[in-house]
């Protein structure tokens, strides 16, 4: 019998464990679609910098509202003088005047080939939908065509190859919509590979054509002209129509997609207007000018000749049978091995195999995505040569695992890389809740900033590495602020915070007491396991300033609720940030996201809150941050149109919201890092200045001739490279 | 109060006899001793501090600042740093710091370069190396197992406890309340231990303090793991019950608890020792598993099963920590297998079979 229970004690952690790692595998990275903003856009295996995939949905949700809400004010604004109007032509056959139908009721040409039930939803949304002759196309557009930008790829690149890639779980789908479609294998189908209207350029603040070879901003800074590329095809041979733009609304809006993110974002409240001219020319008009315009409009065509029209079976039947793509690359049902791998095949006669911007890239022959489920396992693979490319953000991959004179890199077979990008970093700060005692107070707010030791943990921990972030919106370009420092830390200027809030006295233990004889002490909270050894570093420093800080590390889950019932005191998060014109401040920082009266109702004549105010949960306002000036400067900038007052208008808030001390910045990663086979070339730059992933704009060639060198070098002990192959781009070093 | 039976007394006197078993016992004893004066021998706070004809013993009691011993900081004395400056400074001041000169909590980022794993080392005083965070891994060690074995020795008494309670009732009173308790307990035997544990303890309520923590996950796993120990209870209870002196106890006139607790228990005792010293190391090894699994004891309590999960990740990088928690934990477990190992032959019925 004690044999039995030594072995059940023995064998039970054992199983639990097994059990627990299954369990505790990351799932596939939820990517939200490019448009939502949430998309985290860090490196594949760098798990060190996995951003809470519940916070990037919750933001998708709340950018969905705020449109929503913002949308109801325009209207109430100025909308209703444009409804009356609008009633009015509708008095009379709305198809007719929006051009839809011809006087005899029969479809206008450029729609002859809908199923009925794509018409009627037209005809029902004509006033979304209308077509108008070649020759209402305003005169005095400034049409644009990006030759004004350079390139980013490499002539030197060669097509062939297979590029050998792996993915954290099967996907569960090859729909790029729908239920279960947002996983980590959908940039591969999607986001870094079929082409929309443009594209913004990775280098610069402009654009470069994608299927529309020339666009246009309208007057109204609202609406954006097209002209399509006529080569432009879809993998199936089809020509890419006007119609298709159309046709993307109908498939967005649609119930049967399941997909109400997108049925939301795609909905008449934000594009209000798409207008077909001729088979090469469309606009799309936006509810509101915005200095991105162009971007936010530029659309993916959806292939109507596929799909004819939606019904109930769009999931099952679509589930394994991906859409044609403009995209390089095709999944085709035959190259997929369930549960194993998918291969992802270049098509040889690809409409922009030699079109400018999209020339040299996507070059690899095949693109095989196999499942690994484990993160070392991967590496353990990728160093036997059966993957391409690694990411080694982790400090532990880089510096022990990978070292410089670990023999693949010494002798040159494989090849170290930094980059270093310009891209928003994942927010990671400490977030005060500024609505729980003691933390209300402002000086106490500032101590708790003065006693956050993030110098030693970047010194120690990252090893350097990492930088410390400053703002709350860093890595926005001109819109970041220009000089503002996050606050050192200090035992001294936080000591005398303190006791500007009245904790002036040490206790036996060292930590500080107010005259009430309470302690100074905060919980700290974090769903982020990974990061344990951070905060056990912050906490014990910050003894020495006389704070007690209470540590708990919860799931991500569990953490995630807690402060989205804003019952935590601080907690430690990041939300993803993906390459945007301008940073967000509405979600985190308004008031109307913090408490639910609205707007000033919330404040007294002298700027402090009214007691006895309700607490607006579920909202991404972590800090309780409600300051009746920062919420009217917040609303102007998000009314503001033009760019330069944009910028100013960012730098103050920055600078209004470091003064609240609600937001402690911890620190960013400004480099790429990616361990690859010697076989694998990129070019001169290495990429584009944005870019976050290397696999994200396809600039990689493999050389096969290479591949085999190495390959017989290794099998004799010979060294390829003299001296070990790291190398370091620092072009855009800031 | 429960007499020894002095039949259970020879099996004690055996039990010296027996002097692996014995030594192993004396050993487990001191170390246990050891680790409860841990401060005195590992820790941050120095021994014994003379400042200007003052002594400090700063081990036990309130922090002393650093403005006490002159220096120019308000937070908790570094004596390290202090007894470098006064022997510096020459001026009759003196530091005497313990063997180890760390505690479990902190991270001894003075030397230059140190990022975490710094290898054993005599100079530092870094016997077994540091961990990610540059703690020291002896002292996370000594701490942890003073946490394990404290705890271990609660789950003990509480598991024994409602075992004792629950197999004397379904075995003295036997019949319908026999079969009742034991359907209960075999169905609450099924519920998997270590899954229920886990799930427990992840949705236990954030805002709760350690020390709350810690007990209340000492609870769960009694709550799952007292049923094992009934059967053995139960089935003592029967065979004693059904002897003479039992029936003699019952003609005199005694009660069902002073015949439990007066005639039975002492009997039965032998059958709880016996176990006892497995039930130790099932629960050091299950508390070691839960730390490993990140389910067991908050962070940043000194534990060996984070030391393991830290060990495992880096077996290249950091061989000090696998090789010592190991030999920690391995050490631990043969000593309390060798006293199970002499308890069981010491209370083995067959050498001291007696006739009736």
């Amino acid at each position: 019998m004690n044999d039995m229970k030594k072995i059940k004690f023995f064998v039970s952690p054992l199983l639990a464990s097994g059990i627990v790692f299954f369990l505790g595998c990351e799932n596939p990275k939820l990517k939200q679609p490019r448009e939502s903003s949430t998309e985290q856009t860090e490196g594949k295996s760098d798990h060190s910098d996995q951003v809470d995939q519940e916070f990037t949905r919750e933001l998708a949700r709340e950018f969905a509202r705020e449109f929503v809400q913002e949308f109801a004010k325009q209207m109430k604004q100025k909308g209703f003088v444009l409804d009356a109007n609008e009633s009015l032509k509708m008095s009379d056959n709305p198809s007719l005047k929006t051009g839809l139908l011809d006087t005899n009721g029969k479809p206008h040409p450029l729609l002859s080939h809908c199923s009925e039930d794509v018409l009627e939803f037209y005809q029902k949304n004509a006033d979304c939908f209308s077509i108008l002759s070649p020759e209402q196309i305003p005169e005095d557009l400034n049409w644009q065509d990006g030759s004004n930008e350079k390139e980013f790829s490499s002539p030197d690149a060669k097509r062939g190859g297979t590029f050998h890639a792996y993915m954290r779980d099967f996907p569960r789908t090859l729909r790029t919509i729908g239920p279960d479609a947002n996983g980590g294998f959908r940039s591969y189908l999607l986001d870094n590979n079929v082409i929309g209207l443009t594209h913004a350029h990775p280098n610069s603040d402009g654009y470069y054509p994608g299927v529309a070879n020339q666009w246009a901003v309208g007057k109204d800074g609202r609406t954006v002209y097209f002209r399509l590329d006529p080569n432009a095809r879809f993998s199936d041979g089809n020509l890419v129509k006007a119609s298709d733009y159309f046709f993307f609304f109908y498939f967005m809006r649609s119930k049967h997609i399941q997909a109400p993110w997108y049925n939301d974002y795609y909905g008449k409240d934000k594009f209000q207007q798409v207008t077909l001219y001729d088979e090469q020319t469309l606009s799309i008009t936006f509810y509101k000018a915005k200095p991105d315009i162009v971007e936010r409009v530029s659309i993916r065509p959806k292939p109507e000749h596929f799909y004819s029209e939606l019904g109930g079976e769009y999931l099952t039947k679509y589930q394994w049978d991906p859409e044609p793509t403009t995209g390089a690359y095709v999944a085709l049902p035959e190259n997929v091995d369930k549960g194993k791998s998918v291969t992802l095949v270049r098509q040889d006669d690809w409409w922009a195999n030699d079109k400018a911007f999209f020339r040299n890239r996507f070059n690899p022959d095949q693109i095989k995505v196999s499942v690994i489920r484990d993160n070392d396992k991967a590496f353990e693979i990728f160093l036997k040569g059966q993957i391409d490319a690694f990411g080694l953000a982790k400090t532990e991959f880089w510096y022990e695992k990978l070292k410089n004179e670990h023999p693949l890199v010494k002798n040159g077979y494989m090849t170290k890389v930094t980059f270093f990008n310009q891209a928003p970093p994942p927010s990671y700060a400490l977030r005060i809740n500024s609505q729980k005692a003691p933390l209300d107070n402002l000086d106490l707010r500032i101590g708790f900033h003065h006693a956050m030791n993030f110098d030693l943990v970047l010194e120690r921990i990252f090893r350097r590495d990492f930088v410390r972030m400053n703002t709350v919106a860093d890595g926005f370009g001109e819109r970041s602020h220009p000089n503002l420092k996050a606050r050192e830390f200090s035992v001294d200027k936080a000591v005398e915070s303190f006791a500007k809030a009245g904790y002036s006295k040490r206790g036996k233990d060292g930590i500080l007491i107010n005259e009430r004889g309470e302690k100074l002490s905060i919980e700290v909270m974090t769903g982020y396991k990974h990061f344990e050894d951070v905060l056990v570093v912050l906490k014990e420093e910050a003894k020495k300033a006389g704070l007690e800080i209470k540590l708990k590390v919860l799931e991500p889950t569990a953490a995630w609720k807690m402060a989205n019932e804003k019952n935590h005191q601080v907690i430690f998060s990041a939300f993803g940030t993906f390459v945007e014109l301008f940073p967000r401040f509405w979600e985190p920082f308004h008031s109307d996201n913090a408490y639910q009266e609205n707007g000033d109702l919330k404040y007294q004549k002298n700027g402090e809150l009214k007691p006895g105010i309700t607490t607006k949960t579920s909202t991404n306002n972590f800090t309780q941050t409600a300051v009746r000036d920062l919420d009217h400067l917040i609303n102007q900038y998000r009314e503001e149109e033009d760019l330069g007052k944009i910028t100013a208008m960012a730098h103050r808030l920055s600078k209004m919201i470091h003064d609240h001390a609600v937001w402690v910045p911890a620190w960013k990663k400004p480099w790429l890092r990616v361990g690859h086979w010697s076989w694998l070339h990129f070019p001169d730059d290495w990429g584009p200045k944005e870019s976050t992933d290397y696999e994200e704009f396809q600039v990689f060639w493999i050389d096969t001739l290479e591949k085999k060198k190495i390959l017989d070098a290794m099998e004799k002990g010979e060294p390829v490279s003299a001296q070990p192959t790291v190398r370091e781009y620092t072009k855009y070093k800031k | 109060m429960i007499q020894i039976n002095p039949l259970t007394l020879k099996k004690l006197r055996r039990f010296r006899s027996i002097k692996r078993g014995f030594w192993s016992f004396i050993i487990l004893l001191l170390l246990y001793c050891f680790s409860l004066a841990g401060e005195l021998f590992v820790n941050k706070r120095a021994l014994l501090v003379s400042y200007k004809g003052d002594f400090y013993f700063p081990t036990y009691g309130d922090q002393i600042r650093g403005k006490q011993f002159g220096l120019d900081y308000d937070y908790e004395t570094d004596y390290r740093t202090l007894k470098k400056k006064f022997e510096q400074e020459n001026l009759g001041n003196w530091v005497i710091m313990p063997i180890i000169p760390y505690d479990p909590y902190e991270m001894d980022y003075t030397q230059d370069e140190s990022t975490g794993f710094s290898p054993p080392s005599w100079e530092t005083r870094h016997f077994c190396g540091t961990d990610k965070t540059e703690r020291d891994v002896f002292a996370r060690l000594l701490y942890g197992f003073r946490i394990a074995m404290t705890f271990s020795l609660g789950y003990l008494f509480l598991t024994y406890l409602i075992a004792v309670a629950a197999g004397s009732v379904m075995g003295y009173l036997g019949g319908k309340t026999d079969m009742l308790g034991l359907r209960l307990v075999e169905i609450w035997a099924n519920v998997p231990f270590l899954y229920m544990v886990i799930i427990l303890v992840s949705v236990m309520p954030g805002w709760w303090g350690v020390g709350w923590q810690v007990s209340s996950l000492l609870f769960i796993m009694v709550l799952f793991s007292w049923t094992g120990m009934t059967y053995y209870i139960r089935a003592a209870v029967y065979k004693e019950k059904a002897r003479d002196y039992v029936s003699a106890a019952k003609v005199i006139g005694a009660g069902p608890l002073r015949i439990i607790f007066r005639h039975l228990l002492p009997n039965v005792i032998s059958t709880l020792v016996t176990f006892a010293p497995f039930t130790i190391a099932a629960a050091i090894s299950s508390i070691t598993a839960l730390d490993f699994l990140g389910y067991g004891l908050p962070p940043p309590t000194p534990s060996w099963g984070e030391l393991l999960k830290q060990a495992v990740g880096n077996l290249k990088t950091a061989p000090w920590i696998v090789i010592s928690t190991v030999t920690a934990l391995v050490l631990t477990l043969t000593l309390v297998t060798f006293v199970g190992e002499a308890v069981r032959e010491a209370f083995d019925p067959k050498k001291f079979s007696t006739y009736e």
